[in-house]
């Protein structure tokens, strides 16, 4: 396939649980200011710190007004020649969990709104899509699902793509991560020696992509996928799949390792992900970009994590502003570059890693506009 | 837009409640990994060597991923009982192909869609797309739905376990089958229905080309 049509981000929104918008989340995250609590809601016996949506508003009601504020940036008036490219690990479990454990039942539960097309479900019924697809690869999800949106647009196979990063927190999630020993009980410390583990989290995160750039644009250059074929849990402790990855992503952006400035690293905080990510990136990148992780500001957000993280390399580029490493005191591993505090410096180039379950890798490049 | 896709080959597999044959003993000789995998896994195992695909880039698609693994998390809460580590690592909807990527050793790409009704034919979209590059590419899905009081939501469908896999690669050839998922009488989900429809309508011995509308 020859052609090549450049993909560019024109409009972004957001929400987690370290800013209701897209601002808020990159000051809190360069000022330090992490959106994690302890939480004792989900399970009485222990206190995982996790990281909930601040708004008594209701998920699905927040997931339309988060693609309504993409409506608004636009310079579109409909979503009509839009392909909508979801990206969750658990779609509609949370009201399945909410019918479940008060009837002890399956039978009200609507299938439609339980799988992970009850995303796709809810913007349907509010907007009208040129067509739909949804992508579930636990936490790689979304960041699959911007591949995609970049896949197609750059052979020309649709006009514009609008991706939905979206997961909700649901007893499943924070259960399931509990039972595997994953969980901190404070703030998230990716890439340091003295890291006890990850915070899960919930977010929305929206972005549309399109061939022609808007005034405050960046471009998706490049996108990397491999598979471990290791381990459904643990990650190659060398990281061969996450060098494959962000390897393919430097190819296809058609850029050396050398002219990446910033990695925003997947960097969960726990021992299994940040020591393979590390050493890939020390493998990889031997001009040492800068490193930063920003789970322990927004937690891991899972099938949310790739759009969210998108949307801060998006920012990285467009404030010229390098995050810090929050929480970090003794590195792990000596041969990154990972800044205590945020610095403005010259970015041309950022690459995002996310990494799942599965072994499931996929990697970005965004760069500045020229 | 239309890319027209040549059926390389193709399996499927369906029974009511549970498929019997599936030769899992002999394709992982390890019962430490056997005894690991799902229903999903073990049909994705089987389907991909009945294609005989090994390495490459993978679609898989399922509407309702890993519903055994998931319901038992959600009786352990109810219930007030641990959940089982591998139950969560089961529960992911790329569960199935990512054992089978383990099992093979295959280091490609590797997605995983979930789009309700259209999943099969949103794999079927997806894999005409990415093989404009110009490599053979392995659709599965599957639907493992045998779960314990699955008739409380389970209204319409037959056959509780379901796998297609179609073997493809773009063509340029004029297309020498159609597709309509709405044609099969027998009760497989709706998910599966348009790669099912394909893989029971190919021809041995001539080509069987599909064009696919985007």
């Amino acid at each position: 396939m020859k052609i090549k049509n450049k993909v560019f981000i024109t409009a972004t929104s957001s929400i987690s649980c370290a800013g209701n918008d897209d601002s808020t989340l990159f000051t809190n995250i360069c000022n330090g200011n992490s959106g994690i609590q302890q939480d004792k809601n989900y399970f009485f016996e222990s206190q995982p710190a996790i990281g909930k949506l601040c708004t008594n508003s209701k998920f699905y009601d927040v997931l339309i007004s988060q693609c309504q504020n993409i409506l608004e940036q636009s310079r579109l008036d409909n979503f009509k020649d839009t392909i909508l490219i979801i990206g969750s690990s658990v779609g509609g479990m949370q009201s399945t969990e909410d019918i479940f454990f008060e009837t002890q039942s399956y039978k009200n539960i609507d299938p439609d709104f339980h799988h992970i097309n009850a995303i796709a479900n809810i913007l349907n019924e509010k907007f009208d899509f040129y067509d739909d697809i949804s992508f579930s690869t636990a936490c790689t999800s979304s960041a699959n699902a911007i591949g995609y949106a970049y896949e197609v647009l750059s052979k020309g196979i649709y006009k514009k793509a609008l991706v939905v990063g979206a997961d909700s927190l649901s007893k499943i999630t924070v259960g399931g991560f509990l039972s595997l020993g994953v969980l901190s009980s404070e703030p998230c410390k990716p890439f340091d020696i003295s890291r006890e583990g990850m915070n899960v989290a919930e977010a929305i995160a929206c972005l549309l992509l399109e061939n022609t750039p808007s005034n405050d644009a960046v471009e998706v250059c490049g996108v990397g996928y491999s598979s471990d074929a290791y381990h459904m849990t643990h990650p190659h402790q060398e990281g061969k799949g996450a060098i494959a990855a962000m390897s393919q992503a430097l190819s296809s952006a058609s850029i050396e390792a050398r002219q990446i400035d910033y990695i925003n690293a997947h960097g969960t905080g726990t021992i299994a992900n940040d020591n393979s990510e590390a050493n890939a990136i020390a493998t990889l990148f031997q001009d040492k970009p800068y490193v930063s992780s920003s789970k322990s500001i927004t937690g891991h957000t899972l099938g949310a994590a790739g759009a969210l993280e998108a949307i801060i390399s998006c920012m990285v580029i467009k404030e010229q502003k390098c995050p810090q490493n929050t929480f970090l005191d003794t590195p792990e591993n000596v041969n990154l570059n990972l800044p205590l505090t945020s610095k403005e410096v010259g970015i041309n180039y950022v690459l995002s890693n996310s990494f799942a379950f599965g072994g499931n890798n996929c990697s970005l490049v965004f760069g500045r506009c020229k | 837009m239309t890319i027209n896709l040549e059926i390389l080959d193709s399996a499927y597999v369906y029974a009511p409640k549970e498929i019997e044959e599936l030769n899992t003993k002999e394709l992982v000789p390890k019962m430490v990994v056997r005894r690991r995998l799902t229903r999903a896994a073990k049909i994705a195992i089987y389907l991909a060597d009945k294609v005989s695909f090994t390495n490459g880039r993978i679609i898989y698609g399922s509407s309702f991923g890993e519903l055994s693994a998931t319901a038992n998390i959600l009786n352990s809460i109810y219930s007030k009982e641990p959940i089982s580590p591998t139950h969560f690592q089961n529960s992911v909807y790329n569960t199935a192909v990512s054992y089978l990527s383990m099992l093979s050793g295959n280091t490609n790409e590797i997605m995983t869609i979930s789009s309700g009704d259209y999943t099969s034919l949103n794999i079927l979209k997806s894999g005409a797309i990415k093989s404009l590059d110009g490599d053979t590419i392995l659709l599965i899905a599957t639907e493992t739905l045998n779960i314990n009081k699955i008739e409380e939501v389970n209204k319409c469908i037959d056959f509780l376990e379901c796998g297609v896999a179609l073997k493809v690669r773009m063509t340029k050839e004029e297309a020498t089958i159609c597709f309509d998922a709405k044609n099969d009488e027998i009760k497989t989900p709706e998910s599966l229905s348009h790669m099912l429809n394909i893989a029971r309508n190919t021809h041995t011995n001539k080509p069987n080309i599909i064009k696919v509308t985007l």
